[in-house]
């Protein structure tokens, strides 16, 4: 099970944060300031640490996450924040931060990304191939097979389905998708990764084959072996 | 106008003009006065002294002529206005004019003031002593009265001069002072009403167009923008209240519908996911909001890098690619040979670009078109979205830049009427210009630089089209 450490200073906000990530799997533990977030972050081992960017005192999100970066510590961390300004994001990211979150956020999302980011320390980097139940992709050719048949994919296809097989039994919202497949930042708001999900299922689902793409309700997809 | 206090004209710009001129102008004439008296009473004392010193030189050259010299001057000057007199060694008057030597005794041959008596008053005298060969000593006066008299007038002109110059000086700065306080009151009682919140309230112009008027037509101008302004945010705000009311009555309607007849799990699930997608709804329209005042503020600048718009609108029909083959409209991009590299923001001309895409697939019918067409570099850089469906009704297009803005025929299609006037900031954020026009059939926006191209230029970019 994944260890979470939050640190937040608004009580409800992390309790709620807290129910939601106990809800989807994880450990919680919270901290309620930059300074006890970050002895807690220093003393114990997390997966991930969710930091929020305003923080009460003297020392405010940034400061926990340079200070931790700078005392050699890599766990994973995802910003929450209030500022929504690209620059903002930037600056949190370039800080150390892992991933960039903007409040109001879905549990969905939060958890989604958190997932990915514990997750990331123990995925081996080299791969040359990926497999999910009969769904098997070439890395290095890019070809797709099912059941052994060929499936041939568009270039922006093949990345939504990579992108799903890495993270194959987990969901993955839309956000993540536009972000990670067409590499822009914001909130498309729109159905149209709906649509291209629903290509990519037709293709991979021809000949009578079982579904392997399901929708998440609310925001997202998870991509999981056939029964 | 003349009730206001002394002390408020006293601090009256054009008061304190005034006075600085006046000030300026004395002194000018103070150096003027003070020359002019230096000049003529120097000239006067000068040939006063001269004939002092030539008359003693020629009466001494012979002592034996000098008591027949005497006694024919005082024959000639009997009133003693230019007395001779000679004295013996003991101070006492041999022959001359009534005179006595002033004590203590001057130096000899050199020019002295000194006064004699005449009529039972001291005159003052100017005057030139010559010890003769005989021991005693011989005086040649001259009477000062009338070079003195015309110092005096001198000063006195001056003086009196001076004292009109003041008092015109001050009375002329204090009617100015009045009418600029007069003025200045007006404006301050009509900025007075307009911050109490009469906006259509404008300061009160002379009609001329001198500096203080010239200066409020500007402010009056400022006045109108700032009125077009609140009556544009007064809109905003009520089209908020509308929008934001509307979902949150459907999301309060349905979580108390829930609570009446919900009598099973499921019906409960249901409430409560109908109530997240209603507030998701209410938080995008919220977000976009807000992402509309933060690329209106510029903030967003900080992170441009440089972009290729053919890049970028590769992308975007890449994305909505789906969409329009969904809905059988033919969607396709023109390219410029050329780079068209501009500074930006990525992501924020995705959305622009990817909204103008996106309505245009939405109000277009079904076998229309939709294309995409990049200016180069070369170019007035810029990109250009048509479609065939209905256009937007000229009367309206300013309209649709709107906040909420939603053309009537549309209200019932979803979105938030944000989308336009997200575009419309994210262009001007890039220094490109916002056009609709119509592509007949059909509606066209153009997102391009404002150059000074030549117009049959954008006259061929059109026409090809």
């Amino acid at each position: 099970m994944a260890k979470v450490l939050v640190i937040e200073d608004d009580p409800q906000t992390a309790n709620e944060i807290a129910a939601a990530l106990g809800d989807y799997g994880f450990e919680v533990e919270c901290a309620h300031n930059g300074r006890d977030g970050l002895l807690k972050a220093a003393g114990e081992k997390y997966d991930a640490i969710v930091l929020d960017r305003m923080l009460p005192g003297d020392l405010d999100g940034l400061g926990v996450l340079a200070t931790l970066r700078s005392i050699g510590s890599e766990t994973p961390v995802l910003i929450l924040s209030a500022l929504s300004a690209v620059d903002e994001r930037v600056r949190g990211l370039r800080a150390g931060g892992d991933d960039y979150l903007t409040k109001p956020f879905e549990f969905v999302e939060l958890t989604a990304r958190l997932e990915i980011l514990a997750r990331r320390r123990t995925t081996p980097a080299r791969e040359t191939n990926l497999r999910v139940g009969d769904l098997e992709i070439d890395l290095l050719t890019r070809q797709v097979r099912r059941a052994g048949r060929a499936i041939e994919l568009l270039p922006r296809e093949y990345r939504l389905l990579e992108y799903l097989m890495r993270h194959a039994g987990r969901v993955v919202t839309r956000t993540m998708l536009f972000e990670e497949v067409w590499g822009y930042h914001y909130d498309p708001q729109t159905n149209v990764i709906d649509v291209h999900i629903g290509r990519l299922r037709r293709k991979l689902e021809e000949g009578g084959l079982s579904q392997m793409i399901h929708t998440v309700r609310g925001s997202g997809y998870v991509l999981r072996r056939s029964e | 106008m003349f009730s206001v206090g002394l002390s408020e004209i006293r601090r009256t710009t054009s008061f304190r003009l005034a006075l600085l001129f006046l000030a300026l102008f004395g002194a000018a004439s103070l150096i003027l006065f003070g020359f002019l008296y230096w000049q003529t009473a120097g000239y006067v004392a000068g040939g006063v002294d001269d004939w002092l010193t030539r008359e003693m030189t020629a009466r001494v050259s012979d002592p034996s002529e000098l008591d027949r010299q005497i006694t024919a001057h005082m024959v000639a000057d009997p009133a003693g206005r230019r007395p001779f007199a000679l004295f013996d060694a003991d101070g006492h008057r041999i022959a001359g004019n009534p005179a006595t030597l002033p004590s203590p005794l001057p130096g000899m041959d050199r020019v002295f003031d000194f006064t004699l008596p005449r009529g039972g008053e001291p005159v003052p005298f100017r005057g030139i002593l010559h010890r003769m060969p005989s021991g005693g000593i011989f005086m040649v006066a001259q009477d000062m009265r009338d070079s003195r008299e015309f110092r005096d007038l001198l000063l006195g002109a001056m003086a009196s001069g001076g004292l009109w110059v003041l008092i015109l000086g001050l009375s002329g700065a204090t009617i100015i002072g009045a009418g600029a306080l007069g003025r200045i009151d007006g404006v301050t009682r009509a900025i007075e009403r307009i911050v109490d919140g009469d906006l259509s309230e404008r300061l009160p112009s002379g009609g001329t167009d001198g500096d203080l008027d010239r200066l409020i037509q500007v402010v009056n101008r400022m006045l109108d923008e700032i009125e077009r302004l609140m009556h544009e945010v007064k809109g905003v705000t009520d089209d908020i209240a509308h929008d934001l009311r509307t979902p949150l009555t459907r999301l309060m309607a349905g979580l108390e519908r829930a609570r009446r007849r919900a009598s099973s799990v499921d019906e409960y699930a249901d409430a409560v996911d109908e109530a997240i997608a209603e507030s998701k709804g209410i938080l995008a329209t919220f977000g976009a909001l807000l992402r509309i005042s933060e690329v209106e503020a510029g903030a967003r600048r900080a992170g441009f890098t440089t972009v290729d718009l053919n890049t970028v609108a590769a992308d975007v029909t890449d994305f909505y690619e789906p969409l329009a083959e969904h809905k059988g409209i033919c969607l396709s991009l023109e390219p410029d040979g050329v780079s068209a590299e501009m500074s930006g923001d990525p992501s924020l001309l995705f959305e622009a670009i990817g909204n103008l895409v996106d309505n245009a697939i939405k109000y277009t019918p079904s076998g229309g078109r939709v294309r995409l067409r990049i200016f180069g570099a070369d170019d007035r850089l810029g990109i250009e979205v048509s479609d065939t469906g209905p256009g937007i009704p000229e009367m309206e297009r300013g309209m649709a830049l709107r906040r909420f803005h939603r053309l009537e025929k549309c209200r019932h299609t979803p979105g938030s009427g944000l989308g336009l006037s997200l575009v419309a900031a994210v262009a001007r954020l890039h220094g490109l210009h916002l056009a609709i026009d119509d592509a007949s059939p059909g509606c066209r926006v153009t997102l391009r630089r404002d150059g000074s191209a030549p117009g049959e230029l954008a006259e061929r970019a059109f026409s090809s089209v």
